[in-house]
């Protein structure tokens, strides 16, 4: 199907694949249209539509609070093409890089399962051809018989490669990790990316501060990973807090304390317990790691208050925490906007 | 020029905002400290966040913490490098007697991007 993408000082025309979504087919034939999640929950890539010629594929979507459904607006992410039609997108156009890979959809076939604490898993995807990202993107999956993509951040860091790292926190009525919670490896998945801008590459010469809520983890380790790699610890800084309940929900302690050995006493790793206090050493939690009890955004706060540094921050995690994070930053850090990369995940 | 009374100037402190709402119209009040107050109206410049959830004062800058946007609140000028050209609209404002009065004629309302040009349309 043809979609007509106008805006107001360009007009593109893109193929959809049937059922695709318009958001992924504009993208994927370089047109930069505005959008963030990519899930329908942000509201960033809304357009109009004439009545009767784009689907809405879910209409509790999170982002329709954003929308004027009266003018015919929709969520690209959450809209499919019924026939060749036209749509109108009323923020301007990214430029998009021209060294940058778009997002594609690729095949991924699920290759392993385990559990790394009673709610989160880790998994990998076998792509069925080489993938380039830049560490700290995402990619969107969707699984047979399950409606709708998910957003994950990958876990690894590769200049290309066929596999993807994930890991993914179970929720009651997650329809995808109550999905993944069975023996599914072997499964085909569509893999839509890569995607997300809260990235690093070792061009930015500037200390690191990541500040993670639970599985907003995950796209910290490939950023870590791609720093101690490049030599970044050679010469800058990297300050990590990670939030998670309790200690029986830490993960990952001894991927963090590998990178904080390699680093050789240029990279600290924080784990911040919200619900519990810290009581004695938890022998699953390697010593180079400290531990610390509160909301991650608060400890991260306190160790960083007159810490000076013009660091570039990274935030991924549950909303309330990403809010209270982009708080601390802006108000109290006082970092520059552009320091400062964030993905909200719901 | 009508000048209504909004708040006491002792109601938000340094380095807040909040939300009043004043003859039906709601606005949003900023200490800026040093430089006073600032009134404008309650909704990002940039996609209608209510900013008196998601407005951020950092000094006389207002950060919206939903795409990290910025202006600077004494002038309405975008600042920072994520703003688009839009500037924040605002209330012009004076503190007398206490009291922070604004000068009210009626709402401001921004005419968001897909709201204001007639020509882009079917």
């Amino acid at each position: 199907m043809k979609v007509t993408v106008r805006t107001r000082t360009s007009s593109h025309e893109i193929d959809c694949a049937p059922r695709e979504r318009i958001l992924y087919a504009a993208l994927r034939a370089g047109v930069g249209v505005p959008h963030e999640c990519a899930t329908g929950s942000c509201g960033t890539c809304k357009a109009r539509a004439r009545p009767g010629t784009v689907e809405d594929v879910w209409p509790r979507a999170p982002g329709h609070a954003y929308l004027k459904r009266e003018r015919g607006e929709f969520l690209m992410c959450q809209g499919v093409a019924l026939g060749d039609c036209e749509i109108l997108v009323p923020s301007r156009l990214d430029a998009g890089s021209a060294t940058a890979p778009g997002p594609r959809h690729v095949a991924g076939t699920l290759s392993a399962i385990r559990a790394l604490t009673h709610d989160v898993d880790a998994f990998s995807l076998e792509l069925d051809r080489r993938f380039t990202f830049t560490a700290g993107q995402f990619v969107v999956l969707a699984a047979p018989g399950i409606a709708g993509y998910r957003a994950y951040s990958m876990v690894n860091e590769a200049a290309e490669t066929s596999r993807l790292d994930f890991v993914i926190k179970r929720k009651a009525g997650g329809g995808f990790s109550d999905w993944l919670g069975a023996d599914r490896a072997g499964s085909t998945l569509d893999v839509f990316g890569p995607l997300g801008k809260a990235t690093w590459l070792p061009e930015e010469r500037k200390d690191l501060l990541c500040i993670a809520g639970g599985s907003g983890i995950a796209g910290m380790m490939s950023i870590l990973t791609h720093a101690l790699s490049s030599g970044h610890f050679e010469r800058h800084r990297g300050d990590v807090f990670f939030g998670v309940r309790t200690r029986n929900d830490m993960f990952l302690a001894d991927e963090l304390a590998r990178l904080v050995e390699a680093a050789e006493g240029r990279l600290s790793v924080t784990v911040a317990y919200s619900e519990e206090p810290v009581m004695d050493r938890d022998p699953r939690i390697p010593r180079c790691i400290d531990v610390s009890h509160g909301f991650v955004h608060l400890v991260a706060g306190e160790r960083m208050a007159g810490a000076g540094g013009d660091p570039t921050a990274f935030v991924a995690g549950p909303p309330p925490m990403v809010d209270g994070a982009l708080r601390m930053l802006v108000m109290e850090a006082r970092l520059p906007a552009s320091d400062i990369r964030y993905d909200k995940f719901t | 020029m009508t000048w209504k009374r909004v708040c006491s100037a002792g109601d938000v402190e340094p380095g807040r905002l909040a939300a009043f709402v004043v003859d039906g119209i709601t606005v949003i009040v900023a200490n800026l400290g040093d430089n006073g107050f600032s009134v404008f109206p309650p909704s990002c410049p940039h996609m209608e966040e209510p900013l008196d959830q998601s407005g951020m004062c950092a000094g006389f800058i207002l950060t919206c913490s939903k795409h990290l946007h910025q202006w600077d609140m004494r002038t309405g000028e975008p600042a920072g490098p994520a703003e688009n050209d839009r500037e924040l609209l605002r209330y012009e404002s004076r503190v007398e007697d206490g009291d922070l009065l604004a000068s009210i004629d009626g709402e401001l309302v921004y005419e968001y991007e897909d709201d204001e040009d007639d020509d882009f349309e079917w």
